[in-house]
């Protein structure tokens, strides 16, 4: 048997983050024989399954492999509409879910594919009649909407339709539910807001945007559960005002694109067909979101404008071309020892790095052309210092990914490639301001990261302290073993983080914020947001020595404001050691100067 | 896993299934098109299903 090719230059184009559509195109061909291969394995479970099979799962074999028989029918006489449905991230995320719960045991969803096959039918215009599930009133048909289905004799209520069956029958004029609802064939479409309204129809939300010449249409999935699969919860049942703003802001964001980020637009055209909204836990968050299982989908919470989500559409599409090639080649041995990722929070896992480093890679690009877009002042900084935040972050994680060990012949080529690339675009000036602005984002970000997950010998901190309170000499050769340990420490410094990255997420916001006598921050920290770095790191030091109870956010706010000032040995010590001075002065068990014992470390 | 060929493409994990109808695909059940869904299973078993997320607040 064969397997797909990859052209050498599609690989090295996809390293550089240059996947055109030539490159996208060949990862959907391999999307559409893996997404075959895993019908065929859950088609081989159905079969085992259905032998001497007469329970409650009877009905959904039974519904499966007729599904199953209509999908070679559409396979053979409407090949296109066959290769729409097995581009479905629904589809895809589906049969990812439906193997896992066959490999843990549990009862696989065989019926979902019944809704699929009813759904290429449709749109094949091809005649079927199909028994399909209902659930809350109405019959999914994935990729296209939901069908009400009245309720039938003895079926009075809604909720007694909450999960049942219903004989779906098309032909190339009407589509049928049951006795009941008959719809026009031509109706069933997903809604981009200007067709007509049909009774008993719910089109799933769409956008069809334009501009430039260019044509983007995607859906906003809503309310298929194998798309709900994000950290977030899809938002579901968004009011018609919400739809709007989607639409709008996606049009807004498409034009982004189009203009000024051309070799971004044409492959997210042709690659992302479903944008999943996802609800935040916190107003100001902006999350998004992709999964290998969902080719094709991205999610995002609502950004805040149309520029963001270009970005974030850039950022996303980065992740789902990736996923495409992991499918193709490896990358990556094992997941990875978990390293530290300048973007997030929490320790990553290798192969998660290698996921971030490309987004980024992404990011830089948009940026570096967005910089020079932008006219209003806080829009430009904004753009000037994401471009300086992410260019060193790239270089610097692709040293931590190399250092792993995890990558395979083809990560090694393919991360140099990138590398060689990102070094590229990294090229260009940036602004004095911006360029401090991002350096002190990064700081604070490497700095808190290494106090909450960076753990110490903790004999060996000791030694330290007690040499330290005897007067000795600092001992070189004792140097305290430190390993990433998840969260080993607290910090409630998070509303600092969020006001040094809001100096240019939002500069309007953070001159309003920090002009706010009320903020919930400590004296040093505002002191930190003054012109007078030297009363800041005073405060931070007065703050350290004046307990013995461990500070860790006054230790990271007094190596921020130490890098206010001049270079000096102490901040470097700090930067480089700061979980080490951390531990040894917590282990002092004395008030004591900070940075006397910085300076011990010489 | 992967191997060049003259140096100018890449052969994948992926079998090619574009041109084979889905009714004759069952009947290719002990062949390496199941060693690969088998390798696919097991890497999906070992890796699951890593999701990429990330809050640009941060």
């Amino acid at each position: 048997m064969i397997t797909h090719e990859l052209s050498e230059t599609a690989f090295a184009r996809l390293a550089a983050g240059e996947a055109d559509q030539t490159v996208v195109g060949e990862l959907r061909q391999a999307q559409y024989s893996k997404h075959t291969m895993l019908l065929v394995a859950i088609a081989a479970a159905a079969r085992q399954a259905a032998t001497g099979q007469t329970g409650d799962a009877a009905p959904e074999l039974a519904a499966f492999h007729a599904a199953y028989r209509l999908l070679t029918r559409i396979q053979e006489t409407s090949p296109g509409d066959y290769a729409w449905l097995l581009a479905l991230p629904h589809l895809a995320g589906w049969a990812h879910d439906t193997l896992i719960r066959l490999d843990q045991a549990s009862a696989p969803d065989f019926a979902y594919l019944a809704s699929l096959g009813a759904a290429a039918a449709i749109r094949a215009r091809m005649p079927f009649e199909l028994a399909v599930p209902v659930r809350d009133g109405s019959v999914l048909l994935p990729g296209l909407g939901r069908l009400d289905v009245a309720p039938g004799p003895g079926q009075e209520r809604k909720s007694e339709l909450r999960q049942s069956w219903v004989r779906l029958r098309g032909d190339v004029e009407q589509v049928t539910a049951g006795g009941g609802v008959s719809v026009p064939q031509a109706a069933l479409r997903p809604d981009d807001g200007t067709g007509p309204l049909t009774v008993g129809w719910h089109g799933t939300p769409a956008a069809h945007a334009v501009a430039d010449g260019m044509t983007w249409n995607v859906l906003l999935a809503t309310d298929d559960a194998y798309l709900d699969r994000y950290t977030l919860p899809m938002s579901a049942g968004l009011p018609a005002s919400e739809l709007r703003r989607w639409r709008d802001w996606v049009q807004s964001a498409w034009a982004v694109l189009t203009r000024h980020h051309r070799w971004a637009a044409g492959p997210i055209a042709d690659g992302v067909t479903v944008i999943v909204p996802l609800t935040p836990r916190a107003a100001t968050d902006l999350i998004s979101a992709t999964s290998p299982a969902a080719f094709g989908a991205i999610a995002t919470s609502w950004p805040p404008d149309p520029v963001t989500l270009a970005e974030t559409l850039v950022h996303e599409f980065q992740h789902v071309t990736l996923c495409g090639l992991l499918d193709l080649v490896p990358l990556t041995n094992t997941s990875g020892a978990r390293v530290y990722a300048p973007w997030r929070q929490d320790p990553r896992p290798a192969a998660g790095l290698l996921q971030g480093v490309y987004a980024h890679l992404g990011i830089i690009r948009f940026w570096r052309t967005q910089r020079h877009a932008e006219t209003d002042p806080d829009a430009r900084l904004r753009a000037e210092a994401q471009y300086a935040r992410w260019c060193p972050a790239i270089d610097l994680a692709v040293d931590t990914l190399q250092r792993t060990g995890c990558l395979t012949p083809a990560g090694v080529r393919f991360t140099g490639l990138l590398r060689a690339r990102s070094r590229e675009l990294a090229a260009g000036p940036v602004p004095r301001q911006a360029g401090e602005i991002a350096r002190e984002a990064a700081l604070d970000h490497w700095l808190t990261w290494q106090i909450r997950h960076m753990a110490v010998d903790g004999a060996a901190a000791a030694r330290l302290a007690a040499a330290y309170r005897r007067g000795e000499s600092y001992p070189a050769a004792m140097q305290p073993g430190i390993w990433v340990s998840q969260d080993v420490r607290k910090l409630s410094s998070s509303v600092r983080s969020r006001l040094l990255a809001l100096r240019y997420l939002d500069p309007a916001r953070y001159r309003e914020l920090v002009a706010d006598e009320v903020l919930p921050i400590s004296a040093p920290d505002r002191l930190l947001f003054g012109p007078d770095a030297t009363a800041a790191v005073q405060a931070y030091r007065d703050q350290i020595a004046g307990t013995v109870d461990p500070q860790p956010d006054a230790w990271v706010g007094l190596t921020l404001a130490l890098h206010r000032l001049p270079p000096s040995s102490l901040r470097a010590t700090l930067a480089d050691r700061l979980p080490v001075a951390f531990e040894v002065h917590s282990q002092l068990g004395v008030p004591a100067d900070p940075l006397d014992l910085a300076g011990w470390f010489g | 896993m992967t191997s060049t060929s003259q140096g100018r493409v890449i052969n994948t994990l992926i079998p090619d299934l574009r041109d084979v109808p889905l009714d004759r695909l069952a009947e290719l059940g002990g062949s390496p098109l199941a060693q690969s869904i088998a390798l696919y299973r097991e890497r999906l078993k070992e890796n699951g299903v890593p999701l990429s997320s990330f809050n640009a607040r941060i």
